[in-house]
């Protein structure tokens, strides 16, 4: 369960984005990829030329059957068969081996290539600014990484190797077919014009189409999951019927758009074989006349015409991955799109050296006209605890991340330690302060190893004692494999309070001087929330903390407690005080106990 | 759902469903295979019979009988593998609806024990793969036609040379397949390894916040870096595996060409086959790899489709969590409900009753006690001992279906469905959505606008009041509500807590939950420990008199 934060006011939900990504151009695409591939120079230069000797060697086939067939017109003896079958038999090997050797080069280019872009992509990837992906929506990112990185890689597994080997053989065929008698080549391109036109129609038509398709399976997929997923649902309010006319909708129309990309390569394939019959009937026609007049043997027109039709499979092979390689095009330019962002910079500032925080009339807006902090002001001692309280859309999660340097506020200044967070930096922020909401994650992966992306040089005596600090050691133990269980996607599920325990162990491990809970404990369900805020409150022990708290219990035990109301802290305090004042938290705090009387 | 389902009969059901476009299929794509196959013998024959003789007049006529054998193979193509494809798309329609059907059917039983996401898995890829056997089935038909016609062309050719080519081609592929098994088998697995890399980059995207809130962000780096280097070295091995497969088989096949020519060769030498025949066999030979390489391609086909057929079938056939019901439910519906000794899960013998028109709290210290007694009243599970009656009927005697309609269980983790809060709300409405929304403390949400991907776009308090809006809205004559408002803060609880009161007046409701708030507004309030009813009383009292209550609700 991955809820995103409580911030009703703002435009930055995943279903509306209204700032995607950026998507790079062409030349920025190829100047990225030239990038990527200098360093393998040689590797290209070698891939390409023992590709290109192989395909070479095997153009020797179509001559050496011309050879025979030669052999038998001129009525020589059957003895003269066996050095073409030789030469043939040797022709073979050598065309497997270097072929096998020059795929292996170019395979290792394209892979080595792709690990570099997918490795930057991450790394940048992680290195936005938390306001720009949310911008865009978590979504564009996780279907580049998903998607794009597939789409690209399938290319380069399937495509590249593919794509290399038959341009070479259709060049390298024509070559020696203009060899055999320079009028064969140009009797083979009658059929190029055809297949020009054809392939120009089909990829102005695919593209649309498959992305028409691609759109409705991931609905389809959508829908899958939705109704499934929610089955409980469906079965308790009886909506069964509509559920399964909505996906039996969606899988309809995934079945026409799938048909209609089906006719689409239908049609394509239909106006292929006019190109190669007329090629062909070109090419024998050629022959005639070539043989009749006494410039070539009928061996000779015989191997042409072997060699035309050889060109059917390379050419319908470079045709229909055409598609392919366009959208991975598509797939790469979206990629280089993030990878190309600048750097992340370290600036190597030390984390202040109070614990104390200190905010100064911040106000923020996420529209222009709608404010949602009217200049608060909050000062945290070293080692305090202060606790948020207010209702939704008070501004209290908005504050909690522009206090833990996520958003950089519109007005106002947020310090830590007397250092504002602008001149702290990013870098030395992450350091400092520490954030952890209701949103939580589980790394794929050895429990160990998720911790230890909070620290990575954490023993593992380290990572039990942050476990036991947040109570999470028990159940942590007693996994199938201890701390080296596969938890998180496709491993061992951890409950919605266990995930939280490890959120707040990871923050126990990272050890910031301050840290920021947003509601850290409200998806666990009222049972499971005390034992989450008992391990919350040692997360938080000895450092300075801005707590988020829903459940009053919360409140009642922090230092100090602040409550919010449209954007202003209203009352400030200890629980005691604000209990007995008789203000907005001790009407809070009566609803909360259920101490008033029901109406 | 029939239990003798087998992925068997799921297969072939999906071929029979079909058969017509199977048939037109597998005729038409016959004829395309046997012009392919004409297309060398008629490159021989104008060699032969034209261009070594130099006759205009007979190249005119061969050009025309390729002309007309293109035209024939072309529209055989298209037409044919047109009805196949349809074949294969719509039997996976059919399996996919069905599917959803069965997984969705009010007995349950389906979902148990399967993830979502592997239940969409076999309602998309396995359906998309049996249905595929309908393009096996006509590819393959296909290829033997064209098999046959090679073998009877190269037969009357000359018995020797056809003998050959006919039983050298398959030996060729199972050389060609004997020498790549041990290859496939080790490129397969460090594919498998090389998809891990991709499947780590989503995760950490998909916890970015989460990175970023405990400054992660640069050990994620290193440790995808890491990854990604062990993924790119399988890879490439695979590739490498996969490179000298490919040129295993050209070799083995450049080999077996040579030889045909070899032994060709010397028949023409010797008179006993003309020219025209030796470019035939040769052709042929090369093309018959075609069609062999099919009928392996359709043998891994079927090999598959068995086995998503099988786990269709298991879906399908998985027996239903709860027997159907004969009985009919009492009318007009009270909303009396009685357990009397229940005993489900970790229930002992558990004694509750919620009287007409009753607002009850149940306050449970285990929480996997709420869990079994929500499964009870909703009918998702039934009793080992003891009864639930809703007026006096047993559950157990009425359809799960019909239980559902009178007794609305509302889960906590409940699921928004793709559309608008509003279309969410008016679903299964028989009250005004608005007030709904208005009573669950949800008129801040904007009704209208879309709830994304599982409500994603909404906050988690958003959704949670959302669903319980949904759950008012439905106006069922019971309704249990399981902590509703765990992500709700505490003044918005008090007025969520006012609008159930309110909503649900002269209806009879069942809270679950330790919520202060929502337990001061029930009528009386039970509470559960080990299974059985502890003590009942109005909420005030039982904060008064009872330590265990007190821990549970205000701790």
């Amino acid at each position: 369960m991955t809820p995103s934060p409580e911030t009703p006011e703002t435009p930055e939900s995943p279903g509306a984005p209204d700032a995607l990504l950026p998507t790079a151009s062409g030349a920025r695409v190829r100047a990225v990829l030239g990038e990527l591939v200098r360093p393998h120079r040689e590797l290209a230069a070698a891939g390409f030329t023992v590709l290109a000797a192989a395909t070479g060697v095997g153009l020797v086939t179509a001559p050496a059957l011309g050879r025979v067939v030669d052999i038998v017109a001129d009525h020589r003896p059957a003895s003269a068969v066996t050095p073409v079958a030789v030469l043939l038999v040797a022709v073979a090997v050598v065309q497997g081996l270097a072929t096998a050797a020059g795929l292996s080069l170019v395979s290792r280019l394209g892979e080595t290539v792709l690990a570099r872009l997918r490795e930057r992509f991450v790394e940048r990837a992680l290195s936005l600014p938390l306001a720009e992906v949310e911008r865009a929506g978590t979504g564009d990112l996780t279907a580049r990484v998903t998607g794009d990185v597939s789409l690209v890689a399938e290319a380069v597994r399937r495509a590249l190797p593919e794509l290399v080997r038959s341009s070479l053989a259709i060049v390298l065929t024509l070559a020696a077919m203009a060899l055999l008698d320079w009028r064969f080549l140009l009797a083979a391109l009658v059929a190029l014009p055809v297949q020009v036109a054809t392939a120009r129609w089909y990829v102005r038509r695919a593209t649309s189409l498959y992305a028409r398709q691609r759109i409705e399976t991931g609905k389809q997929q959508q829908r899958l999951l939705d109704s499934i997923g929610g089955g409980a649902t469906v079965r308790a309010f009886r909506l069964e019927d509509d559920h399964t006319e909505r996906v039996a909708r969606s899988s309809g129309s995934v079945v026409d758009w799938t048909l209609r990309g089906v006719h689409l390569v239908l049609r394509f394939y239909n106006r292929l074989h006019v190109a190669e019959f007329a090629g062909l009937a070109a090419v024998l026609a050629a022959g005639f006349w070539l043989v009749r007049g006494g410039s070539v043997s009928v061996g000779t027109a015989t191997a042409a015409a072997l060699y035309f039709h050889n060109l059917f499979a390379p050419m319908n092979t470079v045709l229909v991955l055409l598609d392919d390689a366009q959208a991975a095009a598509a797939g790469l330019a979206r990629l280089v799109g993030v990878a190309d962002r600048p750097a992340a910079e370290a600036t190597g500032r030390p984390v202040p050296a109070e614990a104390t925080v200190s905010a100064k009339g911040v106000e923020h807006a996420y529209l222009p006209d709608r404010p949602v902090l009217h200049g608060v002001d909050l000062d945290l001692r070293a080692g305090e605890r202060v606790a948020l309280v207010g209702a939704s859309g008070a501004g209290k999660t908005t504050l909690a991340r522009i206090v833990a340097g996520v958003h950089p506020p519109t007005g106002g200044t947020v310090r830590l330690g007397g250092v504002a967070l602008d001149e702290l930096g990013p870098d030395a922020t992450r350091r400092a302060v520490a954030l952890v909401t209701q949103e939580v994650h589980v790394f794929a992966g050895p429990l160990a190893d998720d911790l230890r992306l909070a620290r990575p040089d954490a023993s593992d005596a380290d990572l039990r004692r942050a476990l036991d600090r947040v109570g999470a050691l028990g159940w942590a133990e007693a996994l199938p494999e201890g701390l080296d269980t596969v938890v998180g996607e496709g491993g061992h599920r951890l409950t919605g309070a266990q995930a939280q325990q490890l959120a707040l162990a990871r923050l126990v491990l990272a050890d910031p001087p301050v840290a920021v809970l947003d509601e850290a404990t409200a998806e666990a369900g009222s049972t499971g929330a005390r034992a989450l805020e008992r391990s919350a409150a040692a997360a938080v022990e000895g450092r300075t903390a801005l707590i988020v708290a829903h459940r009053l219990t919360q409140a009642a035990a922090a230092d100090r407690v602040l409550v919010m109301d449209g954007g202003r802290v209203v009352e400030s305090g200890t629980h005691a005080e604000l209990r007995d004042a008789g203000g907005r938290y001790a009407e809070l705090w009566a609803a909360w106990s259920g101490s008033r009387t029901a109406p | 759902m029939d239990e003798a389902l087998t992925g068997r009969r799921v297969l072939w059901g999906a071929v029979r469903g079909q058969w017509r476009d199977v048939a037109v299929s597998s005729v038409l794509t016959s004829g395309h295979q046997i012009g392919e196959t004409l297309v060398p013998v008629l490159i021989g024959l104008a060699v032969d019979r034209a261009i070594g003789r130099g006759d205009g007049g007979a190249l005119l006529l061969w050009l025309a009988v390729l002309a007309v054998v293109y035209l024939g193979l072309s529209w055989g193509f298209r037409l044919g593998a047109g009805a196949g494809e349809r074949a294969g798309a719509r039997a996976a329609h059919g399996l996919r609806t069905a599917l959803v059907r069965r997984v969705l059917d009010p007995r349950g039983g389906a979902a148990d024990g399967r993830l979502p996401g592997a239940l969409a898995t076999i309602a998309t890829e396995d359906a998309r793969r049996v249905g595929a056997v309908n393009v096996a089935v006509f590819a393959g038909v296909a290829a033997l036609v064209a098999i046959v016609v090679a073998a009877v062309v190269l037969l009357r050719v000359s018995l020797p040379l056809g003998l050959l080519v006919l039983l050298g081609t398959p030996a060729l592929l199972a050389a060609g397949h004997l020498l790549s098994k041990p290859l496939e088998r080790r490129s397969h697995a460090e594919q498998e390894r090389a998809a891990h890399a991709s499947a780590v980059a989503a995760d950490l995207i998909g916890g970015l916040r989460v990175l970023k809130g405990v400054g992660a962000e640069s050990a994620a780096v290193r440790r995808y870096r890491r990854i990604s280097g062990e993924s790119l070295t399988a890879t490439v091995r695979a590739a490498r595996a996969e490179a000298w497969q490919n040129g295993t088989v050209l070799a083995l096949t450049g080999t077996f060409i040579a030889i045909v020519a070899l032994i060709g060769g010397r028949l023409a030498a010797a008179g006993d086959i003309s020219l025209g025949d030796l470019v035939t066999a040769v052709g042929l030979a090369l093309l018959l790899l075609g069609p062999l390489q099919v009928l392996a391609w359709v043998n891994t086909e079927f090999a598959q489709a068995r086995a998503s057929a099988a786990r269709i079938a298991e879906v399908l056939a998985s027996p239903a969590a709860v027997p159907p019901g004969d009985a009919e439910p009492a009318r007009p519906v009270r909303g009396h409900v009685r357990l009397t000794g229940v005993t489900c899960g970790t229930l002992r013998g558990l004694d509750l009753e919620a009287r007409p028109g009753e607002l009850v709290g149940v306050v449970a210290a285990d929480p996997a006690d709420a869990v079994a007694l929500l499964r009870c009243l909703g009918r998702e599970r039934d009793p080992d001992d003891g009864a639930v009656e809703l007026d006096g009927v047993r559950l157990a005697s009425l359809d799960p279906g019909d239980v559902r309609r009178e007794i609305l269980v509302a889960p906590h983790d409940a699921d928004l469905f793709d559309g608008t809060p509003l279309d969410n709300v008016s679903a299964a409405a028989r009250l005004d959505a608005r007030a709904a929304l208005t009573a669950a403390g949800a008129d801040d949400v904007d009704a209208a606008a879309p709830v994304g991907e599982g409500g994603r776009s909404l906050s988690g308090g958003q959704r949670q009041r959302v669903a319980l809006a949904r759950a008012l809205a439905a106006d069922a004559p019971v309704l249990v509500l399981h902590d509703p408002t765990t992500a709700v803060d505490a003044v918005t609880e008090a007025r969520i807590a006012d609008g159930i009161r309110a909503l649900r007046t002269g209806r009879t409701t069942i809270v679950v939950t330790t919520s202060p708030a929502l337990l001061a507004v029930t009528d009386r309030v039970v509470l559960l420990t080990g299974g059985r009813a502890a003590d009942t009383a109005p909420h005030a009292e039982l904060v008064d008199r009872h330590d265990d209550y007190r821990t549970a609700v205000l701790a």
